[in-house]
């Protein structure tokens, strides 16, 4: 349950103001648009990396806007894609004659919005450009993988993308990193219980007591499938059986590991997960690179966790490790 | 002439106040259909893009279908999501169709078929997808099958049928576009939460309607 709000309606103008009043040092508002913009932005002769998506799953997309990474964030409201109006006065707050990247996760409400932005922006000389984030692997078969929906493997292709603009590469070097990132970037989730959105009194969908769904999507839409609970050890195994099964060709032994909290899974529960998960990254000959386990994308208070896996190589690994600070992510 | 011009722009803003206490009334409802294989938020984006539509309405000036051109961008802009975008699409495209007149049954007719022809452009959806065109396909087809001479109330009561028998028909369908697409079966048995939202603005129009000519 969302407890503490105002308006529902007023929930995400009052959690902007709010994130701004407490990142100052990072981030700063866009003027007249839903969205928040990098302290060091707009930088001339580099690309900007404009990423966005509805509310309630902090820290994306606004915890990830700061030097090094994104350059703004456009904000929806709940589970909805921002309107192509808001992006475009994003895009023109931070967009520099070296262009824009427009990276997001694949929503048919995002993909149409964006879209619409990026016409506009076309038709005014702004060379904006798209890489939509299609980690995963629950929402459609292998062969099919433009089909699938961005979940947390957003971050990686965000930090790998920020990272490359950061640097000053061209737009085609970012697009292409990006695009790299992405093909090479697999999730799969649980969910335990659904989620509620500020303002209602039950949740968008349940999961029966001893019962989890496997495959959830990130704004509370049902599983593909649900299973029995099992322990820790099986969840793990299922996790990464079914990244494993999916990987990339000439995917390479390193991998960059993300194991997402969505709300309401502690973290401690998280690390007896990430127990097995590691131990059995390594029995696979797979090397775990900056693992992160933390809560990156959320879907409001709802519980279960995903498993994203990047397939690394040299070029990745670089931008990987290169600097960022956000709210959300820090590297020094 | 003129006052028949005035009684469009009224017939605009009273259209959008009718559709918005609709909406209001079944946000609840639409956002449950919405929740059966997207995000729950159907409702809620509707309630605020024709809020937001109203006012834009209300505020603006020029002809029904310059008031309709603004309501349809405000609508895209508060509403955001798909739905914000493709109804909001619909609305500006069939204003600009529309613009100062005359507002005939023709003229109606074409310009909700160039409005058909953008949502169906920018959503990429066919008949039998499962989405608002399976509502509104059939209403316009309705519509343009009527003699050229039927005033527009009587044939968009007509027509009102045929987008109702559209919904219906959504409920056996599988989603193959949008975000419950990728639910694909557990969206059988339910209809399209953005047909029955288009339908309900289908029948707000004739609600303005019965309140100037009660049958």
């Amino acid at each position: 349950m969302t407890k503490l709000y105002n308006d529902p309606a007023d929930f995400r103008a009052e959690l902007i103001e709010g994130f701004v009043a407490a990142y100052g040092r990072l981030v700063k508002r866009v003027p007249n648009a839903s969205g928040v913009m990098a302290v060091d932005a707009p930088q001339p002769g580099k690309v900007a990396l404009v990423i966005g998506g509805g509310s309630g799953h902090y820290p994306a997309f606004c915890g990830y806007v700061g030097p090094g990474l994104a350059t703004a964030a456009v904000m929806g409201n709940i589970f909805t894609a921002p309107s192509a109006e808001q992006i475009y006065r994003v895009t023109k707050a931070v967009a520099s004659q070296a262009g824009v990247l427009y990276c997001y996760g694949n929503y048919s409400g995002d993909v149409l919005n964006f879209d619409m932005a990026e016409l506009r922006c076309q038709d005014e000389g702004i060379d904006a450009r798209t890489v939509r984030v299609t980690d995963d692997v629950a929402s459609a078969p292998r062969g099919q993988e433009d089909e699938r929906r961005g979940i947390a493997g957003d971050f990686f292709v965000f930090k790998i993308a920020g990272a490359s603009a950061a640097r000053g590469d061209s737009l085609d070097e970012v697009e292409r990193l990006a695009r790299k990132a992405n093909q090479r970037t697999r999730s799969f989730g649980v969910a335990f219980a659904g989620c509620t959105l500020p303002g209602q009194t039950a949740p968008l969908f349940t999961v029966a007591p001893g019962q989890m769904e496997l495959g959830l999507g990130v704004h509370g839409e049902p599983g593909i499938q649900s299973s029995h609970m099992r322990p820790a050890r099986e969840v793990a195994d299922l996790l990464l059986a079914t990244l494993l099964s999916d990987a990339p060709p000439r995917g390479g032994a390193s991998v960059a590991v993300l194991l997402n909290g969505l709300g309401s899974t502690q973290y401690e529960e998280l690390f007896v997960l990430y127990k097995d998960i590691h131990r059995r990254l390594l029995a696979e000959g797979l090397q775990p690179t900056q693992p992160i386990v933390a809560e990156m994308v959320t879907s409001l208070d709802m519980a279960g966790c995903s498993l994203t896996l990047c397939w690394l190589d040299d070029e990745l690994t670089r931008l990987l490790n290169a600097p960022c600070a956000s709210a959300a992510y820090t590297h020094a | 002439m003129e006052n028949a011009a005035k009684g469009a722009e009224s017939v605009v803003r009273r259209w959008l106040a009718y559709a918005l206490e609709s909406m209001v009334v079944h946000e609840q409802e639409l956002g449950r259909l919405d929740a059966v294989a997207g995000d729950g938020d159907h409702g809620a984006t509707m309630v605020r893009g024709l809020r937001a539509a109203h006012t834009a309405a209300k505020e603006a000036n020029g002809s029904a279908g310059d008031l309709l051109v603004a309501a349809g961008a405000a609508f895209a802009d508060a509403g955001g999501g798909a739905s914000g975008a493709l109804l909001g699409a619909l609305i500006t495209t069939v204003g600009r169709a529309l613009s100062d007149g005359p507002y005939n049954l023709t003229t109606t007719t074409t310009a909700l078929q160039a409005g058909l022809a953008t949502v169906t452009r920018l959503g990429k959806a066919q008949p039998g997808d499962k989405t608002l065109i399976d509502a509104l396909q059939p209403f316009v087809d309705a519509l343009a099958g009527q003699p050229a001479d039927t005033p527009l109330i009587v044939a968009w009561r007509t027509a009102l049928p045929a987008a109702e028998a559209g919904v219906a028909a959504t409920q056996t369908m599988v989603a193959k576009r949008g975000r419950a697409a990728k639910l694909g079966e557990r969206s059988f048995g339910h209809p399209d939460p953005g047909a029955v939202s288009l339908t309900y603005l289908l029948q707000a129009m004739s609600t303005v309607w019965d309140e100037n000519h009660p049958s």
